[in-house]
């Protein structure tokens, strides 16, 4: 289903600005409200305007990982926040007090700001991600930031974009040149799950037919299990993705796969069971985890991973997997070794990053 | 200022029916009834006549009731002039309770849900939630205002301090059986108001995930006998029916607990020394707690605990299993 918003609320300082008129251009008649200044956290009763603001924070920073479980070294670029998809199990609902999408028009400075990082950090390999605190492609038909990131990454000698989406909006994808630099990543889940959890997402088949034609067109694909969901018939749900999956596309071109079963921090909970009350997301049993957030019994992941890896493997035994934020001692039972055996998280996707 | 003159007014006079300015809720203190009896009503009613003849109790309801209860015929009351509009009285009656005694959750919800017909929200958040000691918001707000349709029984226990008003809070968006039945529980074991939401909130996933009501959890079979299991202490009870719950709410956790305290009895540890697995089993690090009172026997110790770091049940009892079956747990 492709984002439309019911209104924009623009701040005036921004209203030259390309991106503006991209998303003007895109939505043609649509009221706009004219603001000065919009908060950090305006509430909105219904979460069906687009804001756009200009952005004085960070536009690059690390992913908020913990430093209880292994984490990847993913950096995040920040152009917007929120997500309109609704998914039950969704992070952005308690991260985000605001429901309504949020970009940042002051793109140039974004810009600016990647290329200086890119320039004068230490690191010797960038993954840099937007799709953590939105959907990486959701708006892209609006914004076509896509037409900006992936020529630009293209030419980075050390750095790569990972798309992140759970749409089918990849039109704009095609005429681009990327270097083998944009990497375009899937969340998945079964039919089922999706149509319960996920319902204004794009279906299982639309996600497959997406990463085919980004494989078609030279792509390099990525796609997460996360979060891996435990429901009575997970194992035959999740072996039917991955079936579908490896129809759509050749394991040769898919960079990694990440597992993560489902985690969130204790007050989610609440907003889970009043904005989705047909979700049985909360029905399998929850334990504190290490850093806090709720997960499954460590028994049950371990079980998910094994059975997910054997699934996976069995079809390309060269599938470069990974667990997302997870101790050793899982990754031992599950995967079979630590990071550490392979040089550290960071150092196995880095290598696979730049092949 | 508001003018009023003294009155003597018939008991038979007050209109008992009109509780539009009455915030008090709870049964007669027995010092009021000795106090009115021993030395007299020392500070008079505050009423208000109404057009029928009758009189409006504004302030002091209680000792209104308390000299009904002892059989006076009359007593000398201050009289508001009827022409003083209702939400005057009304703040009158709010203002006189709060200044000498903290109102219950019940009677702060009264005042909330009474002065609700006459002011905004934001403005009755404003002005009376700091009144009340309650922080002001409206999600408090609300809560507050749920408070007004609990049963009389519920109201009862929040009055007399038997239900906190976490609990109250949290019951208050139950169905109507399920409510009562944590009440019955409540009222008749001792669990501590964190217990208590614990439990709420696990009979409610229980609920869900089984499709029952928490009536029906709570009236089970298993939780009956436990309830009913009078020989034993009612605190041993209260956490014997706590486990039973947690057991039922995690299965796979409890299996696992069970399985590690079976391994570690085969396991024959020496005396003085204990394995402790990390919380929920979530993490790498588990802790070997030996206690000794002489440097031999800590020699000993340690000697019996290396030769059973070798052996393989010790390192299958950090490890995970499929303890249940996924169709045991549903899936």
């Amino acid at each position: 289903m492709t984002y439309h918003p019911e209104k924009l609320v623009i701040e005036e300082e921004v209203a030259g600005s390309p991106l503006v008129r991209s998303i003007l251009a895109g939505l043609p008649g649509i009221p706009v409200q004219w603001v000065d200044r919009l908060g950090e956290e305006r509430k909105s009763e219904t979460g069906n305007a687009l804001e756009i603001v200009k952005f004085k924070g960070r536009f690059v920073k690390a992913c908020p990982g913990t430093r209880f479980y292994n984490c990847c070294g993913y950096q995040i670029l920040n152009f917007g926040n929120q997500c309109s998809l609704g998914c039950s199990y969704c992070i952005l609902q308690a991260y985000f007090s605001n429901p309504n999408l949020r970009l940042f028009a002051n793109i140039d400075e974004m810009m600016q700001e990647l290329r200086e990082h890119l320039r004068n950090s230490p690191r010797a390999v960038h993954r840099i991600g937007t799709g953590e605190f939105t959907d990486s492609l959701l708006l892209d038909h609006l914004t076509r930031l896509s037409e900006l990131l992936v020529p630009f990454f293209a030419k980075q000698p050390n750095a790569v974009l990972e798309l992140k989406t759970k749409t089918a909006q990849v039109d704009l994808l095609e005429k681009l040149d990327h270097g083998g630099r944009t990497i375009v990543a899937w969340s998945l889940n079964p039919p089922e799950v999706i149509d319960r959890e996920e319902t204004t997402a794009s279906s299982l088949k639309e996600r497959l037919e997406a990463a085919r034609r980004c494989q078609g067109w030279g792509y390099r694909l990525a796609f997460h299990f996360d979060p891996l969901l435990a429901y009575p018939k997970w194992k035959e749900g999740y072996g039917e993705v991955v079936d579908r999956l490896f129809s759509a596309v050749d394991p040769d071109g898919i960079v990694w796969i990440s597992l993560g079963t489902l985690r969130f921090m204790p007050s989610l909970k609440v907003t889970i069971r009043h904005r989705h009350p047909l979700s049985i997301i909360l029905d399998e049993e929850f334990v504190p985890g290490l850093d806090g957030k709720l997960r499954y019994f460590r028994d049950l992941r371990v079980e998910m991973y094994s059975h997910l890896k054997e699934l996976l493997l069995s079809v390309h035994k060269d599938l470069c997997l990974y667990l997302c934020m997870e101790s050793n001692d899982v990754w031992r039972e599950a995967l079979g070794f630590t990071p550490a055996d392979r040089g550290g998280l960071s150092a196995m996707l880095d290598r696979q990053a730049l092949f | 200022m508001v003018e009023t003159e003294p009155c003597s007014i018939q008991l038979n006079k007050i209109d008992w029916n009109d509780t539009s300015c009455l915030i008090t809720y709870g049964p007669l203190p027995p010092k009021l009834l000795l106090s009115i009896q021993t030395v007299g009503l020392i500070e008079p009613p505050l009423v208000q006549g109404k057009k029928n003849g009758l009189f409006r109790i504004v302030c002091g309801g209680r000792r209104l009731a308390a000299c009904k209860k002892i059989g006076l015929d009359s007593l000398t009351c201050r009289v508001l002039p009827s022409s003083l509009e209702h939400q005057k009285c009304l703040r009158l009656s709010i203002y006189d309770n709060v200044a000498h005694r903290t109102l219950n959750p019940i009677e702060k919800s009264l005042v909330l849900a009474k002065m609700l017909d006459y002011l905004e929200k934001p403005q009755l958040i404003d002005e009376f939630m700091p009144l009340l000691d309650l922080e002001p918001s409206i999600t408090l707000f609300n809560r507050y205002l749920g408070l007004h349709d609990l049963e009389e029984v519920m109201l009862d226990s929040l009055a007399a301090g038997r239900l906190n008003e976490r609990i109250a809070f949290a019951l208050a968006t139950q169905k109507q059986g399920d409510r009562l039945a944590y009440l019955r529980l409540f009222e008749e074991l001792p669990f501590s108001v964190s217990v208590q939401e614990e439990l709420v909130e696990t009979v409610e996933d229980i609920a869900r995930k089984e499709n029952l009501t928490g009536e029906q959890i709570l009236s089970s079979k298993e939780l009956r006998a436990l309830r009913q299991a009078s020989k034993r202490p009612a605190r041993q009870r209260a956490q014997e029916i706590r486990k039973h719950l947690q057991a039922r709410r995690n299965p796979r956790l409890t299996a696992r607990k069970e399985r590690f305290a079976r391994e570690a009895r085969d396991l024959g540890l020496p005396s003085g020394v204990r394995l402790v697995p990390p919380p929920y089993f979530e993490g790498p690090k588990w802790i070997l707690e030996c206690t000794f009172e002489r440097a031999e026997e800590l020699a000993s110790r340690l000697r019996h605990m290396a030769q059973l770091a070798d052996q393989p049940e010790l390192q299958g009892m950090m490890e995970s299993k499929s303890d249940i079956s996924s169709r045991e747990v549903g899936n």
